[in-house]
């Protein structure tokens, strides 16, 4: 490999946020001079292609006919969450795909943009070469949103971050005896409305924001909770400590409930489909009689 | 003979793709043609599939470098749609972030110029001091960039005393910063000779054109949302709105240089006075109704349409970004300029691609291009 590294910057559809922070490792401060690199103008004159941005269809043909030009040893970075997964714009119709349909990808800097930082470490570390890394703006501030982090202790499994996620980046998967929850950091666009909209506060964006990995399937953060059995047909339907949280919840807030709680427990542990069955709707309506009665007098 | 001169589209001295195809004699630009869509994502469909709130997070990628003023606008629209009132130390909370926001995107863009006309030190100097500018944002909302500060019904993060001492702090640099840039731009500066009388756009054309922000503010028209159509707390806060009369790329930089210390003023104000109280409160139910909301964003006049049909998800999104409005400028300005200078005046208008491709009618499916007529 020469010594010089020469970066060729093609940008596709992304928000061009990559790209100011590209332009901004150009900084003394970020050390990109000391690593003898540069960045250049033609494909032509590269052997590093930096992409930005999922594929649509216009720079499908673009980004082959650049990757062809690129000099040997021809390595490709993929910076930012577009170029991993297309993060939130997944499901565009002008979208073909992350640049790893196209062209092979070498690495991958993960962030929504990624940090300079993390821009410059990733071209470090594609060459095998350290950074000093004493100064101070190599940690990030207090508040900074980040890699996640789960609390196993505190997460319900309730699904309330899937459903706020902005970038479809939370699954939930159901298997035999527990919930996977698994946040795919790769797609994910660093809102931390996950961190804001969780119950329990188990889930949390941290200060790590270095992230680079070849493997794009290695890019996830899981967390398990045990699901409960139907106490009459025995399916698992829901995760054991959201039921235990909903029961805490309630005795907290209508403190008189609390000598029907094993009786709401009994209730809550059927799943929807035997608790549509006959006796089971006589039994929760005299649940829900005796409950009214208890908050009447109470109101009263 | 003249003969066709292509720029782009992926060139790195453009920040962005984008191609310009422009028609040369005798070393003299005689016509231009645009050519959009190498960054188009489908953002407006995209908006329909999704919540209210998720949008935000969408809102903001539409553009990585003015991401906070779209939100901004967005929440502006829902606000109008579910009707919530939005508490009053909310709103100076935004003029603080967006005027930060105005001051990152003018001082990238006098490093953009930099790095064109190749004044290296100058490049240097302006980013290594931008640095400030992006570090505080990361400080005060946890991202440098797409750092979704503005929710519906407020902002999510509050500045506390001890953020606020941050933020003079660093007010004091960037005017040093601002300082510097005026000299750039002065009598003897080094940027002032490359750049005066070059891509002229006079008053009337720039009207004709539909040109917004500091592209038509340099042309001596003074229009600014700010003040035309006030938004947040900028109603109550003193400042200028800065025009230049000459028209060329000179004047832009320097209306944007000037802007600058607008901004720093601005912010100043908003530490002061500060209201006490709640940032942010619950927005309500969306209404069936069509809203529109527009706010000036560094580039200038940004504008949203949202229609509401009652449910947690819009029925029509539709946004009209300033780079787009601006770029049947930068046809207007060519015409007639020297080869060299063409990259100079396509920069002139702060050009921000990523915005401007979202919103174009590019005939994907067909493939037909789409050409800007003379």
């Amino acid at each position: 490999m020469s010594n010089k590294i020469s970066i060729y910057r093609f940008m596709s559809a992304g928000c061009n946020g990559c790209d100011v922070e590209i332009f901004e490792c150009l900084v003394p401060r970020y050390k990109l001079g000391e690593l003898n690199v540069e960045v250049v103008s033609s494909p032509e004159e590269a052997n590093v292609l930096a992409i930005t941005g999922g594929i649509n269809v216009k720079g499908r043909e673009e980004l082959k006919a650049s990757y062809e030009k690129i000099q040997p040893p021809k390595l490709v970075v993929a910076i930012g969450n577009c170029a991993l997964t297309m993060e939130i714009f997944d499901g565009g119709y002008p979208m073909v795909g992350p640049p790893d349909r196209i062209v092979p990808v070498n690495l991958y800097v993960p962030g929504c943009p990624p940090r300079p930082q993390a821009i410059v470490s990733a071209i470090a570390k594609a060459l095998d070469k350290t950074l000093s890394m004493e100064e101070n703006y190599w940690d990030a501030p207090e508040g900074f949103r980040g890699l996640h982090e789960f609390d196993g202790e505190k997460c319900i499994g309730c699904g309330a971050c899937a459903q706020v996620c902005s970038s479809k980046a939370i699954d939930i998967i159901d298997g035999n005896e527990k919930r996977l929850i698994k946040v795919n950091y790769g797609h994910c666009s660093f809102c931390a409305f996950c961190q804001d909209e969780c119950p329990t506060e188990a889930i949390k964006l941290t200060k790590k924001y270095q992230m680079l990995t070849d493997n794009r399937n290695l890019t996830n953060i899981t967390n398990e909770v045990q699901l409960i059995s139907c106490s009459i047909c025995g399916r698992r339907f829901m995760p054991e400590p959201q039921i235990e949280w909903a029961i805490k919840r309630v005795t907290e807030k209508v403190n008189v409930y609390e000598k029907f709680m094993d009786a709401v427990r009994r209730a809550m542990r059927i799943c929807p489909d035997c608790r549509r069955e006959t006796e089971n709707i006589r039994d929760a309506k005299k649940l829900l009689l005796q409950l009214s009665t208890v908050a009447r007098i109470n109101r009263k | 003979m003249p003969r066709i001169v292509n720029i782009g589209p992926y060139r790195p001295q453009l920040l962005e793709p984008e191609r310009f195809e422009l028609l040369v004699e005798n070393n003299k630009i005689i016509d231009a043609n645009i050519e959009l869509g190498y960054v188009h994502r489908g953002i407006e469909k995209l908006f329909t599939t999704k919540t209210y709130m998720q949008n935000l997070a969408l809102a903001e990628r539409i553009c990585g470098i003015c991401s906070g003023v779209h939100t901004l606008c967005y929440a502006q629209t829902v606000e109008k749609i579910t009707d919530t009132p939005v508490p009053e130390r909310a709103k100076y909370l935004r003029c603080i972030y967006m005027e930060l926001e105005r001051l990152h995107s003018h001082y990238l863009w006098f490093g953009v110029l930099a790095h064109t006309l190749h004044e290296h030190e100058a490049f240097l100097r302006i980013m290594v001091e931008r640095e400030h500018v992006q570090d505080l944002l990361e400080y005060l909302t946890g991202n440098r960039i797409n750092y979704l500060i503005n929710t519906v019904g407020g902002v999510r993060r509050d500045i506390t005393l001890k953020k606020a001492e941050k933020v003079r702090e660093v007010l004091k640099n960037l005017r040093s910063l601002s300082d510097y840039i005026m000299s750039l731009l002065d009598d003897n500066g080094v940027f002032t000779e490359k750049i005066k009388g070059v891509g002229v756009l006079t008053r009337k054309k720039a009207l004709e054109v539909g040109a917004v922000g500091p592209t038509l503010r340099g042309s001596g028209v003074k229009s600014d949302i700010r003040r035309d159509d006030p938004y947040a707390a900028y109603g109550e806060l003193d400042f200028e709105v800065i025009t230049e009369d000459d028209g060329d790329v000179y004047a832009k930089s320097l209306v944007r240089a000037r802007e600058t210390f607008e901004s720093i003023s601005i912010i100043d104000q908003a530490i002061e006075n500060l209201p006490e109280g709640e940032i942010s409160v619950k927005p309500g139910e969306p209404l069936v109704k069509e809203e529109i909301g527009r706010v000036e964003a560094p580039r200038g006049e940004l504008f949203y349409y949202i229609k509401s049909n009652g449910t947690n998800m819009p029925e029509r999104v539709k946004v009209r970004t300033p780079s787009f409005a601006n770029d049947y400028a930068i046809i207007e300005m060519l015409r007639g300029e020297r080869l060299e200078n063409a990259r100079v005046i396509i920069e002139s208008i702060d050009p921000c691609f990523a915005c401007t491709d979202r919103v174009t009618v590019i005939d994907v499916k067909t493939g037909r291009r789409r050409e800007v007529q003379l």
